[in-house]
């Protein structure tokens, strides 16, 4: 809800970016911060706002496991591939997967509490333990996010090429049952 | 139920004869596929299906970890079959994210004959677990791992004898190392194609990791 107190459904993304992948993930990342703030307020809220519950479970239950994957098993692995030695990239890295392992497993508990708020019809503050689910995962969501867009994302630009962010973008719209970005339809 | 298989079977010829009436009739009459498709035996790696080809496109091999080892007879004689007989023009080495056989060669429990066939890839772990040690997340570990088998086994493919053979001859034949993951569908190619002795020497002398 806004301060007009009409519910805006979470943006989504032109389907545009997908041919500037990393545009995209930094376009994804802002999704990801809307969402935690949606959250935060959610969780101080006793007003059951069913169209906010259910806007911020459908993000945790499908776009977030499709960006780890975005991330996982492309981008880092082509990082992986492309860095040199100066980037000290692993160690980077390998903090973030095990960060997202962490945030897969956090995510579900905030699923599990939005999924009882919906099916119970309460707002999310007159669960005695919102506050202490909602607000650890969000302040880790942001973060990783902060990581990932001033160290990652950053080197990412340096090190990709051309024909990586076309594989790249024709996997994120692959993987999310698009056509193919880079041809002239699209 | 077992019967299930048999009535699916029934169905799949008869839509593949509904679509195309020729299809067997074509199929029956000769092999020639492009492709030799060297696998990892996991079910939910299904080759001909992730890259869109029909029976009789892909010549098949697949074991656990999708390894080319040097010395399975088996291995060579689809190989060389491959090689000699029906004359493909790719090898393709293809592994996937998450594979049980790399998991397996990377923990310390014991298995019995699966540690023995997996002994090259715990080889190669060991080779780098310096670098590896350094990826704190055991299933991004294990992914490394998992690209990394796929380049060893492209290497032991470029410096086996009936490839040298090949290409010596003159005969096209490019090696390729793609992998796969189960989570989303989708083939990454991992550059490490070769198709001449001297690529095979350019790719062994590449760094493993970003960091030497």
């Amino acid at each position: 809800m806004d301060n007009s107190g009409e519910f805006k459904p979470i943006e989504r993304i032109p389907h545009d970016l997908l041919r500037e992948p990393l545009i995209w993930f930094f376009a994804e990342h802002y999704r990801h911060r809307d969402v935690c703030a949606r959250l935060m307020a959610l969780s101080q809220s006793v007003i059951f706002d069913e169209a906010a519950m259910r806007d911020v479970y459908v993000f945790l239950d499908q776009d977030l496991p499709l960006h780890v994957i975005d991330e996982e098993d492309d981008l880092f692995p082509l990082l992986r591939r492309r860095c040199e030695p100066d980037d000290q990239i692993e160690k980077v890295l390998g903090m973030l997967s095990a960060e997202h392992a962490n945030d897969m497993m956090d995510a579900g508990a905030v699923k599990s509490l939005v999924a009882r708020a919906l099916a119970e019809q309460r707002g999310l503050a007159s669960f005695v333990e919102a506050r202490s689910i909602i607000e650890p995962f969000c302040q880790q969501q942001k973060r990783h996010i902060a990581v990932e867009n001033a160290v990652v994302l950053p080197i990412a630009r340096h090190r990709l090429n051309e024909a990586d962010l076309i594989s790249l973008g024709q996997r994120l719209a692959a993987r999310r049952g698009l056509d193919n970005p880079f041809t002239d339809a699209a | 139920m077992i019967r299930t298989l048999l009535e699916n079977n029934m169905q799949w010829a008869s839509a593949r004869v509904r679509a195309e009436p020729d299809f067997f009739r074509r199929l029956s009459a000769q092999q020639a596929p492009e492709y030799l498709w060297i696998g990892c035996s996991d079910s939910r790696v299904p080759a001909n299906e992730i890259v869109g080809l029909d029976p009789g496109e892909l010549f098949v091999h697949r074991n656990i970890a999708n390894l080319a080892p040097p010395r399975d007879m088996n291995f060579l004689a689809v190989l060389q079959f491959s090689i000699e007989v029906l004359k493909v023009r790719h090898i393709i080495v293809c592994g996937h994210y998450g594979c049980g056989g790399v998991r397996a060669a990377l923990d310390t429990q014991r298995r019995g004959l699966i540690d023995h066939w997996l002994q090259p890839v715990a080889d190669l772990a060991h080779r780098h677990e310096d670098h590896l040690k350094e990826i704190a997340d055991f299933d991004t570990r294990v992914n490394v791992a998992c690209e990394h088998n796929v380049r060893a086994q492209v290497e032991y493919l470029g410096h086996n004898p009936f490839v040298a053979d090949a290409w010596r001859r003159g005969q096209k034949l490019a090696i390729h190392g793609w992998i796969y993951s189960i989570r989303d569908g989708l083939l990454r190619d991992l550059d490490l194609s070769v198709e001449r002795s001297r690529d095979v020497d350019r790719l062994a002398s590449r760094a493993w990791f970003p960091d030497g």
